[in-house]
């Protein structure tokens, strides 16, 4: 099941004129929306304002349940590996549904709006709060901030997340997006990657064509 | 009454549940909702699920628990891009049913209305799906004339016909798959009617289906109510 944590970082809920929460709050991305490297583009579909928001992503190597906040270690332990995702958002869908109290489900959910990287070894990345994460469109940089602007830590993160729902092995975390979210349109390219001390991490790097999806959904008021 | 071999295989098989919200005209009233001009619907992780025989559902701290019982379809092949009202043209699609409880944190979820935050926790607690059967569909020929009900301590509080759905299943799986691809193993429910209501620790529900009036002995649920204990507790967010 992926699921996915909205830990936004301070200036992203600026730009989207959201109100900084009190404590983390989470939504499910189903695992259909999944897109693997090579696996063809993101599918825009009719009437969607589709969005990106690039994210650190954590792969669960075993059952979590009421994790302590202040348990750093069980936290890192408990991690398998990472990915970097992108959490294609139909923006349009997402700010009805705010605005009507509807779940966000269908604005996050579509198919093609998980894309994620190769996995990275967890090797690869001592601390998950001193990574840099970034996306552009069209060779343009969109997004490029370090995870350690995140609100809520990973800890705090997985210990809210385990006390409502346990985790298990194979979910997926997403972490949050920092500032610089925005739309993309057909014919637009996405490259995306992550810096460790300045050097890019291979696994992460990422590119994805976006196409009109066609089909029968059209957006519509509920 | 403990679980089936066939049961925990459709656990394990589940990679998504998605729930069709407001999908009976007297639960829209009861709650005060506005009636959808279309279906809208919202995932519950498969880590809700509580099967026969794995204990009570568990009340996290200060939430008000909700029952809400529901018609649940097990997908038996994949479902993208369908467009279809034609009821007999989706069972090819349906392997089996379940009888099933969309418990909600109902406080929770009245927050999330307000502030248009996500449902995922409100819906998402370990326990908040209680299911049982499956039942097949030779002894559910229809499912849009079968009747659910529910009891808490013997007392009937929902108990109606799946013919008052607003949305029929053809339409809800032609909604879904325009936006998600509904892969095989996957669980779909089809709404509650009215008379939602709470239930406490030491409570029991008792539930089932009924077909031209019979009880659907595969069906029959009984689920006992504790208080988790545990971190959670509601708190603003």
């Amino acid at each position: 099941m992926a699921k996915q944590e909205l830990n936004q970082h301070s200036d992203h809920i600026k730009e989207l004129n959201n109100q900084r929460p009190k404590q983390p709050f989470f939504f499910l991305k189903p695992t259909s929306s999944i897109l693997l490297p090579g696996d063809g583009p993101v599918l825009r579909p009719k009437g969607v304002n589709m969005h990106f928001e690039i994210e650190l992503g954590l792969v669960m190597g075993k059952t979590v349940r009421n994790l302590d906040p202040d348990d750093t270690q069980g936290a890192l332990d408990a991690i398998d590996s990472y990915l970097l995702a992108i959490d294609m958002t139909a923006r349009n869908v997402q700010d009805e549904a705010k605005r009507k109290g509807l779940p966000w489900s269908i604005a996050k959910g579509f198919d093609t709006f998980l894309p994620i990287s190769n996995s990275i070894p967890k090797s690869r990345i001592a601390d998950p709060h001193n990574v840099e994460i970034w996306l552009s469109v069209n060779g343009q940089v969109k997004q490029q901030d370090s995870t350690e602007l995140m609100l809520f830590r990973i800890p705090r993160q997985l210990s809210d997340i385990s006390r409502v729902m346990t985790l298990e092995k194979g979910d997926l975390v997403l972490t949050g997006t920092p500032k610089g979210v925005g739309p993309v349109t057909t014919g637009d390219v996405m490259t995306a990657g992550m810096r460790v001390d300045g050097k890019d991490v291979e696994e992460a790097n990422m590119k994805v064509e976006v196409e009109d999806r066609g089909g029968a959904y059209e957006f519509a008021e509920t | 009454m403990a679980s089936s071999p066939a049961l925990t295989a459709i656990r394990s098989n589940c990679r998504k549940v998605i729930c069709i919200g407001r999908n009976y005209a007297d639960h829209v009233k009861e709650l005060n909702n506005q009636r959808p001009k279309q279906p809208f619907f919202f995932l519950k992780p498969p880590s809700s699920i509580l099967l026969p025989g794995e204990g009570p559902v568990l009340r996290p701290n200060g939430v008000n628990m909700h029952f809400e019982i529901e018609l649940g379809l097990v997908i038996g092949k994949q479902v993208k891009d369908l467009n279809t009202e034609d009821d007999s043209e989706i069972l090819q699609y349906i392997d089996s049913y379940l009888l099933s409880i969309d418990m909600t944190a109902r406080n929770v979820q009245n927050e999330a209305k307000k502030k248009g935050l996500p449902w995922s926790i409100a819906k998402g607690f370990d326990t908040f799906l209680p299911v049982s059967g499956p039942v097949s569909k030779e002894v559910l020929a229809d499912p849009h004339n079968v009747e659910l009900y529910l009891k808490v301590n013997g007392e009937v509080k929902q108990e109606d016909s799946t013919e008052l759905m607003l949305f029929r299943i053809p339409r809800q799986l032609s909604d879904i798959s325009k936006v998600m691809t509904l892969e095989k193993g996957d669980i779909v429910l089809t709404g509650t009617p009215k008379g939602v209501g709470t239930v406490q620790t030491g409570e029991v529900m008792e539930c089932g289906l009924r077909i031209g009036g019979k009880e659907v002995e595969e069906a029959k649920m009984r689920v006992e109510v504790k208080d988790k204990g545990g971190n959670y507790e509601f708190a603003e967010t």
